[in-house]
């Protein structure tokens, strides 16, 4: 076990670093002038120099490269060049939108890809149609999904709405977790809860899709080849009902590549977050990427990819936990 | 030993009974039942709730850092300058300035302030305030400094005069005090109580303390801004108690919003396709603004490097088909190089379509090959103008690369001219209703805008000139700097792009200013 932490430390620090550089490499090779692009078109030519050498953009690659270095290892991710806090405090204030929308998404596609594939073992027809739904909707790219989830359930039946996390008539007790589920739950405000669960259906939804189907896919094919085991045609001897053998015997040993397909569906998830989160104008770090893409502003993309890039390894972290806990032999090692 | 208790039927039923008087009677209070409240009883509908999307974030609600287009509804609702401009015009009148007189020698300008104005903060406003704004504006050194740049001396004779010396003269001025990003008067919560030691930056990031008809009581980034009815404002109440600035960076999200009636105007970036088929609940209007359709030559480079193969273009572009095709009714072809209500007696633009004569001008141009980029923008309008241009040079005998590059993008391109683009599609507008604040940035060869490096010596000279000339002498340099910038045909000007803002048809009042783009006067509207 302390292997598998060990292994996933040194991990973390391996993705962070390139994610580091690759993060630097794009600043330094994507022709943009973030100076220009503050100071303004009416500045003059030294005023955008001041800015520049304010910002160290006038100084060699491998000086700008030493620096931005050094202040990673500090954890100094500086301050936004658009909304000018330091990125770390947007960083704070935008991702437990993000967190929420991915722990509930990943929770759904858990539940619909677990239910899917044990349903798709079990063989009845009911499972068929079910798959043909889900395959026909993780087919479809994620943004027509949600475009076509707010013509129906906003447009046409106006059941949800289309944007946004809560609603804003309310007033809502801030913290203590910036979780609206926890924190609404916490100060005994239901009707927020009720409203936040409203907004997230959608965009988690269409979040957890495709991760949905893949989980389904990788369960059914490992109960298929479970279910052909020894252990398993002694307990269906022994008289156990089908459901019985599958959940109590086939599931735990089937679980193992189930969770590694968790873990890189989380990652494709993350990566989804940004369109999502454009369209449902959802307030998490997808939305705050994509508007700091949109000013060249480095220090807040590098920031958000660093965020990410650590959520994904974590997860992945966390399955290994799961992997030792559903396979005694992984605990061993 | 431990018993596990069975739930029986009395206790569920008690558990239901508690949850649904949580949910009924717990909750959290809704903003329409607080101000139901704090009126004392009087019902608040939500039907005096403005609800406005931006696509944005706005980057902060300093206007002394402020120096976009999404988000200059909250500056100019929150604070006023001193003077402004009158609506539909670009005639100068006051703000908060009841009066003003420019010296003879035009190095001085004397504003009498309005009495009786108050920050949100409470403080009565002075001259001293004024003082302390424009003088935070330099201290502060961002873009919209350099407005305050000219400036040699302030003083403040008694607490409602406040006097300007200039270094030198600068007929744009006042236009500057008018404009969008000109100088706003920062009231000493700002200013003294929350100054720190970066003069109130950090606390104006958030916050603000201007003397506007709306006060800014929200600034949740990423969500929404709330703006809310300032009543102890000098000037017309305004009929909407709170004005909702909701962050939807989808256009389709928030045109479905809008026809379901969450969201009351959609002020900027509507699909033109979609104007056509809105619903009967909704309304068109259009106002002229400074928003121009450009089109950038890279002179510094084969094949536009060749005079005769820039003169090219001028048969090569169907401005007309090009405008109409992509804008429908809401641009038209432009006529001079400047925004029209911005100089008389504009030279005229040369461009008519010739398909023989581009063909052969173009055959006989070094490289076939060249790449076209423009502007990314929400609405997609500049990647349809751009297809439409990538098909009409390719008729005229080009190969044309298109590529959608964002804005920053563009300001490197000074840097590396020969990497360059051949040809940049960008829509951009003036600081204000002078001709000086459109050819600064971008005709001169220093200019912010001048983004493919185009220069000529001869027109800088030129624009200098201007800058302290007045009357027809100023206007005469600046039609001179037109032509040259036609000559040269290094900047090819499209359309003028008009405000297109899609509202809910209870709403009136539409009160617009053509310098100050994508906005209305929130204090103007009214339902009903």
């Amino acid at each position: 076990m302390s292997t598998v932490l060990t292994r996933r430390v040194l991990a973390l620090v391996a993705v962070l670093l390139g994610l580091s550089v690759i993060v630097f490499a794009l600043q330094a090779l994507i022709p943009a002038d973030p100076a220009r692009a503050i100071v303004g078109a009416s500045a003059s030519p030294a005023v955008v120099d001041a800015k520049a050498h304010e910002l160290g953009y006038d100084k060699p690659l491998p000086a700008q490269f030493t620096a931005f270095m050094g202040r990673m290892a500090q954890g100094d991710l500086q301050e936004s060049l658009r909304t000018r806090n330091p990125v770390a405090d947007d960083l704070r204030t935008f991702a437990p939108a993000t967190l929420e929308l991915a722990l509930v998404s990943a929770a759904l596609a858990a539940f619909l890809g677990v239910g899917l594939g044990m349903l798709l073992a079990s063989g009845l027809r009911a499972a068929k149609v079910a798959r043909l739904v889900l395959i026909g909707g993780a087919s479809v790219p994620g943004f027509l999904v949600a475009l076509l989830a707010i013509l129906l359930f906003y447009s046409a039946l106006g059941i949800l709405p289309a944007s946004g996390r809560v609603d804003d008539k309310f007033i809502i007790e801030d913290g203590p977790t910036r979780l609206l589920l926890v924190d609404s739950l916490i100060h005994l405000q239901p009707n927020v809860f009720f409203d936040a669960v409203k907004h997230l259906i959608m965009p988690a939804f269409t979040l957890a899709l495709v991760p949905a189907l893949a989980i389904a896919r990788t369960l059914d094919s490992s109960l298929n080849q479970v279910m052909r085991e020894d252990y398993v045609r002694t307990a269906r001897s022994k008289g156990l009902r089908e459901r019985t053998v599958i959940v109590r015997h086939a599931l735990r040993n089937a679980a193992g590549p189930t969770l590694t397909m968790g873990g890189l569906q989380f990652g494709l998830l993350l990566g989804g977050i940004v369109v999502v989160e454009q369209i449902f104008a959802w307030p998490g770090l997808g939305l705050y990427l994509d508007q700091s893409i949109g000013y060249s502003d480095f220090p807040a993309i590098t920031g958000t990819t660093i965020l990410l890039g650590t959520a994904y390894v974590l997860v992945n972290f966390l399955v290994d936990l799961a992997q030792a806990w559903a396979d005694p032999r992984i605990r061993a090692i | 030993m431990m018993h596990r208790k069975r739930l029986t039927a009395p206790t569920l039923t008690a558990g239901a009974a508690a949850l649904a008087l949580a949910v009924a009677g717990c909750g959290a209070k809704t903003k329409d039942e607080a101000a139901t409240a704090a009126s004392g009883g009087t019902p608040a509908a939500g039907s005096d709730v403005l609800n406005i999307p931006y696509l944005a974030d706005m980057s902060v609600p300093d206007p002394d850092v402020f120096y976009d287009i999404e988000g200059n509804s909250v500056i100019l609702n929150t604070y006023e300058g001193l003077v402004k401009y009158a609506p539909d015009s670009t005639k100068i009148v006051g703000a908060l300035a009841d009066s003003f007189t420019e010296s003879k020698d035009r190095l001085t300008y004397t504003f009498k302030l309005k009495s009786g104005v108050k920050f949100h903060s409470g403080a009565a406003m002075t001259s001293a305030d004024v003082k302390a704004s424009f003088k935070r504006r330099a201290d502060v050194g961002q873009a919209p400094a350099y407005m305050v740049a000219p400036i040699k001396s302030m003083s403040t004779p008694d607490p409602l005069t406040f006097i300007v010396k200039l270094k030198s003269p600068v007929d744009p001025f006042m236009a500057y005090m008018a404009s969008s990003w000109g100088p706003k008067v920062i009231g000493p919560a700002a200013l003294k109580t929350n100054a720190g030691k970066d003069f109130g930056q950090k606390w104006m990031r958030t916050h603000e303390d201007g003397t506007g008809p709306f006060t800014l009581t929200a600034f949740n980034r990423g969500r929404q801004y709330t703006l809310t009815r300032n009543d102890a404002y000098y000037g017309t109440k305004p009929f909407f108690r709170e004005v909702n600035l909701k962050i939807t960076p989808d256009i389709n999200t928030q045109r479905l919003e809008l026809q379901n009636g969450d969201l009351d105007a959609v002020l900027h970036s509507f699909p033109a396709s979609e104007l056509a088929s809105l619903p009967s609940k909704l309304k068109i209007q259009t106002e002229p603004s400074f928003l121009r359709l450009l089109l950038y030559v890279n002179t510094n480079k084969a094949p536009f490097d060749d005079p005769a193969v820039r003169r090219a273009l001028r048969s090569t572009l169907d401005v007309d088909q090009l405008v109409k095709q992509a804008y429908s009714d809401t641009a038209t072809k432009s006529v001079g190089p400047y925004p029209t209500a911005l100089l008389t007696g504009q030279p005229v633009l040369p461009y008519t379509p010739d398909p023989a004569a581009a063909k052969a001008a173009v055959a006989k141009a070094t490289t076939k090959k060249i790449s076209m980029a423009y502007t990314a923008d929400e609405s997609g309008v500049q990647r349809r103008v751009s297809e439409l241009l990538q098909a009409q040079l390719t008729a005229a005998g080009f190969d044309v690369t298109l590529k959608e590059v964002q804005l920053p993008q563009t300001y490197a391109y000074i840097k590396d001219l020969k990497h360059a683009p051949d040809l940049l599609l960008a829509t951009n507008t003036p600081d204000a209703a002078h001709p000086d604040t459109w050819a600064r940035i971008m005709f001169q060869s220093a200019g912010g805008l001048n983004f493919l490096g185009y220069s000529n010596k001869a027109l800088d000279k030129a624009l200098d000139d201007a800058l302290p000339a007045t009357g027809e002498q100023a206007a005469a340099l600046y039609r001179k700097v037109g032509q040259q910038m036609i000559d040269s045909d290094s900047l090819f000007f499209l359309g003028d792009v008009k405000d297109v803002f899609v509202l809910s048809k209870g709403l009136t009042g539409v009160e617009h200013v053509p310098a100050y783009p994508w906005t209305l006067t929130y204090a103007a509207l009214k339902r009903g």
